[in-house]
């Protein structure tokens, strides 16, 4: 570093703010993407799980244990570089990070969505039953809305990881915002200043969301009689995974 | 593209490198781990403590220690810190600290909860048969708490293995590392990154059945006592 150059100098980082804000965006996105395709996979894996058929509840399991087992950096590479060898399948970068998101997020989320799902009493569906409500109409208006509100806390915190291991789609070239800071970064020479500006807008899309959960988790706790789960905030709930 | 010939003998002949590669990610695991104990149970006390700013300041590390990337802290730490601060870190090192800060955050609420979970009113007995405040932590709370820390810490663990997988791109030789490279020489990406993912599934697999059997233990003694 030669000495004329400040030592610290946040000037390049306001020249490349579009490519940031952009590269941003498109964080923001795959994780968006992917945690909304991971609902979807993990809610049938959940029912799958749930389900009288032996063959369906083998495949959800060995399903949960693939994807809750294998890094989220292996996922992606297997699927951008491996099958595009071994299958043909030529997927473009952007919808292949987000699959490796939804697919790893799904593994969590369907147990996730199984103990939510077994939370319920069975007395509810039972009174549900002696109402003469039919299958159905028992899952729509009486499972699914009580457990929806204890999957709301565990959903966001996996929502949480997914913006923070979205910084990974970096290595297949995603142009996310980890990917832009690392290519300013070497253009600048100021990696510092690049990547502490990258950390600390992850940090607000983070505390932006669970500060969110938290106001949402507590709208529904209005509706249910036990109202206790406002006390487990998203900040404060230890999730156990720290592969993130 | 079709008509693809697998070719597993790549992964076969490369096992020995392989194994090197997951020798180094386990190394790298564990000092990330080690490091991850020391922060976090530094953190929970500072969560736990009667004044009001250390508490603060603690809560305040932790939930920003949990809301960066891990990707974003090993860049952070390894081309950032090391270049403006001249502090020359190897990419082991700053691997393994980038694990430990991230590690340190979850344990951290690891140890606090576990702490948080044993009933005041065991201490109070303590206290009360004349233990002094530091016995009463050591022989009666931290006891009872391990039997909840050591399995959520294991989970810890595992989530640290998976994460350091990443470290690779820093140039760290571990599996990847050496999968990618092989894969780029032999053309047989599909192979070299099916293997090291059935690698992993079954070391985070055998993580958690050893963390299963150890916390079954742990809950037998309980019953004895």
């Amino acid at each position: 570093m030669s000495n004329s150059q400040p030592f610290f100098d946040f000037a390049p980082i306001w020249q490349s703010r579009v490519l940031l804000i952009e590269g941003f965006g498109i964080a923001m996105f795959s994780a968006v993407a992917g945690i909304i395709l991971a609902i979807i996979l993990g809610l049938i894996i959940a029912l799958m799980r749930l389900s009288r058929f032996k063959i369906l509840r083998g495949f959800a399991f060995i399903y949960t244990q693939l994807f809750r087992g294998v890094p989220l950096y292996v996922l992606i590479l297997w699927i951008y570089f491996g099958l595009v060898y071994a299958v043909g399948i030529d997927i473009p970068r952007i919808p292949s990070g987000i699959i490796a998101l939804a697919l790893l997020n799904s593994g969590y989320l369907s147990e996730t969505f199984r103990s939510g799902i077994l939370a319920v009493s069975n007395g509810q569906r039972e009174a549900g039953q002696a109402l003469g409500l039919k299958g159905w109409q028992v899952a729509r208006y009486i499972i699914l809305p009580q457990a929806g509100r204890i999957v709301i806390p565990p959903t966001g915190n996996q929502f949480i990881d997914a913006i923070k291991d979205s910084a990974i789609l970096s290595i297949i070239g995603v142009p996310e915002l980890m990917k832009v800071a690392q290519e300013q970064a070497n253009l600048f020479y100021r990696p510092f200043e690049f990547y502490t500006v990258a950390g600390l807008l992850y940090l607000v899309a983070v505390l932006i969301v669970s500060r969110g959960i938290t106001a949402l988790e507590n709208r529904l706790a209005k509706y249910s009689r036990k109202s206790g789960s406002s006390e487990n905030s998203v900040v404060t709930t230890a999730t156990t995974d720290a592969s993130h | 593209m079709d008509g693809y010939i697998y070719n597993w003998n790549v992964v076969w002949d490369s096992l020995p490198e392989l194994q090197q590669g997951l020798i180094i990610t386990l190394q790298i695991s564990i000092v990330g781990m080690a490091l991850a104990i020391i922060f976090g149970l530094t953190f929970a006390m500072g969560r736990m403590s009667n004044y009001g700013y250390v508490k603060k300041f603690s809560t305040g590390v932790v939930n920003f220690a949990r809301s960066i990337p891990l990707f974003v802290l090993l860049f952070w730490i390894y081309y950032g810190l090391s270049l403006k601060f001249a502090i020359n870190l190897t990419a082991f090192q700053a691997g393994a600290i980038a694990l430990g800060i991230t590690g340190g955050a979850y344990m951290a609420e690891v140890f606090r909860g576990g702490i948080e979970a044993i009933d005041l009113g065991q201490r109070e007995a303590a206290l009360a048969i004349g233990l002094s405040s530091s016995k009463a932590f050591t022989l009666v709370v931290l006891p009872q708490a391990i039997r909840i820390i050591v399995p959520q810490g294991v989970n810890v663990y595992v989530g640290l293995l998976k994460g350091a997988t990443i470290v690779s791109v820093i140039g760290v030789a571990d599996m990847i590392y050496v999968a990618q490279y092989i894969s780029l020489n032999s053309f047989t990406p599909f192979e070299m990154y099916s293997a090291v993912g059935i690698a992993f599934i079954s070391l985070t697999l055998s993580v958690a059945g050893l963390a299963y059997l150890l916390e079954r233990r742990l809950n037998r003694s309980s019953a004895n006592v």
